[in-house]
């Protein structure tokens, strides 16, 4: 059997396309099979988002960490660094925004803020740097230097949490309230959506323009795709695989230090929910493309948040969005034939 | 007889971790980091419990938990050797897989999310009490195991056996060093990755199947929790070697008796519980390290990728 030959750019877009679509038939089927009304439980899980404006706001709340973690999975990709330690960047910058806004309880309004959150991007950017660090020095296979930072970031959480920084009048392992005064204000005319969320739109551009506008982007995306052709033509790119790294954990910490702030308020040990497996399937869906991220953390959002909504209303369990999100990330990154990895 | 006691209950917690540690090594050695193998732990604790309540057998029990762990491996093998996924990314969707598979079966067939706790479950088969009596301590501390914590034993050896003494091991660590010139010298390469991701799904198929069947007799939703991944830091740790990556196996096993205990006592256990990450990570950094130092360029990376 010869592979079918297609033009690059739609051969690029079947080969994401087809999973998708494949997963969402499968789902549509698998709805059909087990439920009595079937449709009830796709109109549910598709716009009970936009029922109401309270809805809406749990939907951007819940688009907003997808989004920070797609984009910080985008620039260490783009580097050629297979950074999964994205879960454990965030848990860090939001145990350090946490921290720091309780210290900050009484500085002049925005200061207290902008301390705490810069808290959270600085931890998160270090330790992203640790990993890069190791790769570019020794060659340390950064999947597994960062799958085991993340179990030291959550266990080291997981410490603060229960002993210095828990609340004891609270039930849980959960830490103390952050005073208002450090809290990230809520979007004006959406009540209950945090404003991290216009931070985080605002980011996509940004590293769009960083990436494919600059000098330094393209310098970075040549070192990711060819680290020894980019230093032939006297790229350094070591460096610009640090300073992703490093710009990738700042933005993961950001995401946990803007969730504490504007939408937890508090930091509890469990709360998030895969954030960093689901950015990385965010970052993959969208091809690594910043503006393709804002869409595919959306659909993500909507389709996490739709489920709560279908499993209140119908007969079928939430945790079929798991079992789909399963197959996708499975044959997300087949191309139908044995190929060389991608970086 | 205290230290009997002691390396009994070790012995325990470590098999589920030797077993994935040695799911781990095997993969590795054909140079593919597997991190799927706490999805396929976790698929094989399900299936033991669910096959367990229907069938009231423990052999059906085991033999439905690997049936599972290698189905899940054959689809692993599938969708990253046959159709050329990245290895990583569906490991990481074989465990969310895993997951979401689990629960959703739990909601969907029997009606409850927080788990699965047959009122009656077939014991597996064990060391009968004072068989080994005649052993000091060796013979304490193996009495009363299941017969999945001896093929755990067991397995160390014969996986050193295959890979140092059969030529499908050769052929398998060939691959694992340079996939071109081992298809070059007539290995099968994908085939030998396939089947080496199939040990791995068994491996792990008789971890969850410990871990399920042998004390607790129920399954939780995720209840396999890292076991997978301190298996993969057993691995690194061991440099995918069989007897260091087993003697890490059971001293990280140690590490989580150790932090039980400690929590018992109000004591900060996560600093002990974060020892296997570190070590791993630190063995990896110190390898490298030397590897740098003694020569300019390696040829061969280590780890995976």
């Amino acid at each position: 059997m010869r592979p079918l030959v297609l033009p690059p750019r739609l051969a690029a877009a079947v080969s994401l396309l087809g999973p998708a679509v494949a997963v969402l038939v499968g789902g549509f089927v698998l709805v059909l099979a087990i439920s009595d009304d079937p449709l009830l439980a796709y109109k549910d899980l598709l716009f009970a988002n936009f029922y109401s404006v309270a809805n809406f706001a749990l939907f951007v709340n819940r688009t907003t960490p997808l989004l920070f973690i797609g984009l910080s999975v985008i620039l260490s990709f783009r580097a050629g660094v297979f950074n999964v330690g994205g879960e454990g960047q965030l848990y860090l910058g939001a145990i350090a925004a946490t921290a720091a806004g309780l210290a900050c309880a009484r500085a002049p309004q925005p200061l207290g803020l902008i301390a705490a959150a810069a808290a959270g991007a600085v931890v998160g950017a270090i330790y992203g740097f640790i990993p890069g660090q190791l790769k570019v020095k020794l060659g340390v296979n950064e999947v597994v230097s960062t799958l085991m930072l993340n179990f030291v970031a959550m266990l080291l959480t997981q410490y603060l949490v229960t002993h210095p920084l828990r609340d004891p009048t609270a039930y849980g392992a959960v830490s103390f309230m952050l005073a208002p005064s450090v809290w990230l204000p809520e979007i004006p005319c959406l009540p209950g959506a945090t404003d991290g969320a216009l931070i985080a739109l605002a980011l996509a551009p940004l590293v769009w323009l960083a990436l494919y506008r600059t000098t330094w982007g393209a310098d970075l995306r040549a070192a990711g795709a060819n680290p020894r052709f980019a230093e032939a033509v006297g790229i350094d790119a070591d460096r610009r695989v640090l300073e992703a790294m490093a710009l990738s954990g700042a933005v993961a910490g950001l995401a946990g230090a803007l969730y504490v702030l504007g939408i937890g308020h508090r930091f509890e040990q469990n709360f998030s929910p895969g954030f960093g497996l689901i950015g990385l399937t965010v970052a993959l869906l969208a091809r690594l493309n910043p503006f393709g991220a804002i869409l595919t953390a959306a659909f993500y959002a909507l389709v996490l948040n739709g489920a709560a909504y279908m499993q209140i209303d119908t007969d079928v369990p939430r945790s079929l969005v798991g079992l789909l999100t399963g197959f996708l990330v499975l044959f997300m990154t087949a191309r139908g034939r044995a190929a060389a990895a991608p970086a | 007889m205290e230290i009997a006691q002691f390396l009994n209950s070790a012995l325990v917690q470590t098999s589920p971790l030797l077993l994935c540690a040695l799911a781990t090594l095997v993969t590795s050695r054909a140079n593919m980091l597997n991190v799927a193998v706490e999805g396929m732990a976790l698929t094989a604790a399900f299936a033991a419990i669910a096959v367990g309540q229907t069938t009231g057998s423990s052999a059906m029990a085991l033999t439905g938990a690997l049936a599972a762990s290698t189905g899940m491996a054959l689809l692993f093998g599938g969708v990253a050797i046959g159709l050329g996924a990245d290895f990583i990314v569906a490991g990481l969707g074989l465990n969310i897989l895993a997951d979401g598979g689990t629960l959703f079966l739990l909601e969907e067939v029997y009606q409850d999310p927080g788990g699965l706790r047959p009122d009656h479950f077939p014991d597996l088969w064990r060391v009968p009490d004072g068989a080994l009596s005649f052993l000091p301590v060796i013979g304490g501390a193996l009495e009363r195991q299941s017969a999945i914590t001896l093929a755990a034993l067991v397995a160390v050896p014969v996986m050193a056996l295959f890979l140092y003494r059969t030529p499908l091991g050769y052929a398998l660590r060939a691959v694992g060093e340079d996939e071109a010139a081992a298809a070059a010298n007539g290995v099968r390469a994908a085939r030998v990755k396939m089947l080496s991701v199939l040990l791995s799904g068994v491996l792990s198929g008789l971890a969850g199947a410990q871990l399920a069947m042998d004390r607790l007799h129920f399954f939780l939703p995720a209840m396999t929790s890292g076991r997978g991944f301190i298996g993969l830091a057993a691995a690194l740790f061991g440099a995918a070697e069989p007897w260091p990556t087993a003697g890490a196996a059971f001293v990280f096993g140690l590490f989580g008796a150790l932090g039980d205990r400690l929590q018992a006592f109000q004591a900060p256990s996560e600093f002990v519980l974060m020892a296997p990450y570190v070590a791993a990570l630190l063995a990896l950094t110190v390898a490298r390290w030397r590897a740098v130092r003694r020569a300019r360029a390696a040829p061969v990376s280590e780890g995976g990728r």
